[in-house]
């Protein structure tokens, strides 16, 4: 039977015996939490608001209650009385909300500002590491996000691949729209653009195109140099860049090379991109690479120790690696659930030039001539038999960057460095990379070889 | 039932329990107080059903026994008797009061029908807080409590208890307060209770002498105990999930300034003139050096008052200066609780809380939701 109804039923026979004040003091906000049908018994718990009901209606009412649940239920009846919020009453509460706790809407309004403006949340100024490589740029970069328009305009930004270019950029263009939601930014890559006014030179719409850009408070465009050599996109840039700025518009770019090295870019877009700061951002060094792992690492909710996060930056160039390292470990993490240790990472570093990513076209014979001319040993000494310190550890480097570098398999190297055996590699790589992860001067020499080779 | 009593001590524990005899209840019960007897104690109790109070005064008993009065009768009676002994005697549903020159008989109801109240507080399980310090918090929370009986929830204080601090918060929605207590908690921890504003106002506006005051959580009950030297205070809980507030809590902020409460709270002061006509809205910019504070209404005029402040743009200027608006009595409301000098005040958005706080007491943090303007 319902309980609801069966509740409601009794109450209406209660309602008879007792006096309307009591009735509804004690017995109105009432109901029966649990009818357990036993057979020949049935045990209902009474929810009451308060102990003080529950207290009068245990002490005085038992009978009163007993009595007509057992003429409604047909059986006789235990009773167990709680103190118990009727779950009609709260549930029905629970639909009012305020302002203070819909925040998430109110973030979702900003996710989809960000959306329209083509921004990516997560880049953004808090999670930028800054050190001496790309300290310029990111001063820039603030400055601009806090003065739109007359710091630095336009802010040209270039550097290889994987340096944070992009990330600053659209950091700005986060910032922008997190303290003044109304600023219409708009973030596209060069191919974007030139794609835009394609479609809108064979739809005829380019008056559409034109709204969209020229209107703007902040144009963002990613690896310019693609409009390079492309006349008609170069004459729409323009006039954009031109309506834009004019109108207190700030413009950020970026590319691969600075404009001066950019061919085929006209001479009024050059001159016009020399007119602001042009900043160039460089690889990322060892100290802001151990602090990107740690910053993605804990984007991903990676627990990695500052030991660890060394280990990946000492071994890693670029940015991006990490982060696909990261996520190696913490696929690891997850299938195998245990939890990272040095050896997964060594052997996801392993792994990482197994795969072959970057090896380097160069001949082993090369490798071992840039080692032996950095360290002044002579080529027959390293590949020689002699364990002295001076000569074995510029024997070891040689063969992690046979191994890691040039990807040989380890009893090749072995073979290469004096016929020596594939564990004794597997020794000198191991050491390495723990020698790179602590020791300042193992990792300029590496780099420095690197550099040569 | 029959005892003799100093006049001073009955009024005083009637005046406190008539507190909590509701006069509007259908059930006339409720609206009486409850004279009992044990031993060498008289216990005058009361309750509305959300609340009860029980206080505990010595007397000279003769009878053991109890009856309920009228809480009005006895409490208007007794406040207006001579500094004296009163005896009083109670025969069946009558209770006789007499003192040199005055007898009286008060027709009462038979104490049966009263609801059972709790007399004590198991002092070995209860928590124990000192009074000084809970009422100061609670007078920094209980404003933002919601009046808004259709979040049941909000209209109490949530109690969170830690291995070493009690943290209070309060909110209605618009504005948040969470004041922690620090303190050595010897019982087991007696993780989270949401309770009920009306009880909390009441240990306020107890008397400061007391010192201590004892908090016992009872589940099965669901209700709250707080012995306070002779009154014995119990609340129901509210049932339910409290809101997520440390979600809501912004990490960073953009903008920081510190400005003098005082200052701060006239500018507040004369904006309210106008901004009361228009849906209490205050506009503060953030300059420089200074805040400007402004309201502006289509009938009454406009106003502006510059406060000094010191202002951290976090490391740039803005070609725009920040703007955000308030409801000015949010901002009464908290500059009202600060007991420091200055407030500190930092915000992330023009849209998302802003952030108040007292520099010189760091337990102490305020969340007010701004008004969205349209320029």
């Amino acid at each position: 039977m319902d309980t609801k109804q069966a509740w409601k039923d009794s109450l209406e026979i209660i309602k008879i015996s007792v006096s309307p004040a009591i009735f509804s003091t004690w017995f109105l906000q009432t109901h029966l939490s649990s009818l357990k049908d036993l057979g020949e018994r049935v045990t209902a718990e009474v929810g009451c608001p308060t102990s003080f009901a529950k207290n009068t209606i245990e002490s005085r009412y038992f009978g009163l209650v007993q009595d007509s649940l057992i003429k409604v239920l047909g059986k006789n009846c235990d009773l167990i009385f709680a103190v118990k919020e009727n779950p009609d009453k709260i549930k029905h509460t629970d639909g009012v909300v305020s302002p203070l706790f819909t925040e998430e809407k109110e973030d979702e309004g900003f996710l989809e500002r960000l959306q329209r403006a083509r921004i990516r949340p997560s880049f953004t100024f808090e999670n930028f590491a800054v050190s001496s490589s790309n300290q310029m740029a990111h001063a820039a970069a603030q400055a601009v996000s806090q003065s739109l328009g007359s710091a630095y305009n336009p802010l040209f930004i270039w550097g290889g691949v994987g340096v944070g270019k992009t990330h600053l950029m659209v950091s700005v263009g986060n910032h922008t729209l997190k303290i003044n939601p109304n600023k219409k930014v708009l973030f596209c890559t060069g191919e974007d653009f030139t794609n835009d006014i394609v479609e809108g030179i064979r739809n005829k719409t380019t008056q559409a195109f034109r709204n969209k850009y020229r209107r703007l408070d902040l144009l963002l465009i990613d690896d310019i140099q693609f409009i390079a050599g492309k006349d008609t996109v170069q004459e729409e840039f323009f006039h954009t860049f031109n309506a834009v700025t004019s109108a207190g518009g700030q413009i950020i770019l970026t590319s691969d090379r600075p404009p001066s090295e950019i061919s085929k870019l006209e001479e009024r877009l050059r001159s016009r991109f020399e007119a602001g700061l042009i900043v160039d951002v460089a690889p990322p060094d060892f100290e802001l690479r151990c602090a990107i792992t740690q910053i993605k690492a804990k984007e991903k909710g990676l627990d990695i120790t500052s030991d660890q996060a060394q280990m990946i930056a000492a071994n890693i160039e670029s940015a991006r690696k990490i982060e696909g390292i990261l996520t190696r470990l913490l696929t690891e993490v997850h299938i195998k659930k245990s939890p990272i240790t040095n050896d997964s990472i060594e052997s996801a570093l392993g792994k990482d030039s197994d795969a072959g990513a970057q090896i380097v076209r160069k001949s082993p014979q090369e490798v071992t001539d840039a080692v032996s001319k950095y360290y002044q040993v002579g080529k027959r000494l390293i590949l020689g038999e002699s364990r002295a310190r001076p000569i074995a550890r510029p024997r070891q480097i040689l063969m992690y960057l046979l191994r890691t570098q040039l990807g040989i398999p380890l009893e090749e190297v072995g073979r290469l460095v004096g016929g020596r055996d594939h564990t004794t590699v597997m020794h000198a790589v191991e050491k390495v990379t723990q020698l790179a992860t602590n020791d300042v001067q193992i990792r300029e020499d590496i780099l420095k070889i690197k550099q040569t080779i | 039932m029959k005892f003799q009593i100093l006049q001073e001590n009955l009024s005083k524990a009637v005046g406190v329990a008539s507190r909590f005899a509701s006069t509007k209840a259908q059930l006339p019960i409720l609206g009486n107080i409850l004279l009992s007897t044990k031993k060498s104690k008289v216990y005058v109790s009361s309750t509305n059903l959300e609340i009860s109070a029980s206080v505990q005064v010595g007397a000279k008993i003769e009878e053991e026994g109890e009856i309920s009065i009228p809480a009005k009768v006895i409490s208007e009676l007794v406040s207006n008797l001579p500094k004296e002994t009163i005896f009083l005697s109670a025969e069946k549903e009558q209770l006789k009061i007499s003192t040199t020159g005055f007898s009286s008989k008060i027709l009462g109801i038979n104490s049966s029908d009263f609801p059972k109240i709790p007399t004590s507080i198991n002092q070995e399980k209860a928590v124990k807080l000192s009074q000084e310090a809970l009422s100061a918090a609670l007078s920094q929370v209980l404003f933002a409590t919601s009046v808004d009986e259709t979040r049941p929830i909000l209209t109490g204080v949530l109690f969170l208890f830690s291995s070493n601090s009690l943290s209070l918060i309060a909110t209605d929605g618009f504005r948040l307060s969470r004041k922690i207590i620090t303190f050595d908690i010897k019982k087991e921890d007696v993780g989270k209770v949401i309770i009920p504003k009306g009880v909390l106002g009441e240990i306020v506006r107890v008397d400061s002498s007391v010192g201590e005051i004892l908090m016992l959580r009872e589940d099965r009950e669901k209700q709250v105990i707080f012995g306070m030297g002779n009154t014995i205070l119990t609340s129901r809980l509210l049932e339910g999930e409290y809101p997520d507030f440390e979600k809501i809590i912004p990490k960073s902020s953009i903008v920081k300034v510190l400005l003098d409460k005082e200052e701060f709270l006239r500018a507040i002061k004369l904006a309210s003139i106008f901004a009361r006509e228009s849906a209490n809205i205050v506009k503060i910019k953030v300059l420089e050096d200074s805040v400007r504070v402004s309201a502006e209404s289509g009938s009454a005029g406009s106003q502006e008052a510059k406060v000094d402040a010191k202002v951290d743009l976090g490391g740039g200027e803005y070609t725009e200066p920040f703007e955000i608006a308030f409801n000015y009595k949010f901002l009464e409301d908290f500059l009202h609780s600060v007991t420091g000098e200055e407030v500190e005040m930092r915000f992330s958005g023009v849209s998302s809380a802003g952030v108040f706080l007292d520099p010189k007491d760091s337990s102490y943090l305020h969340l007010i939701m701004p008004v969205k303007i349209q320029d």
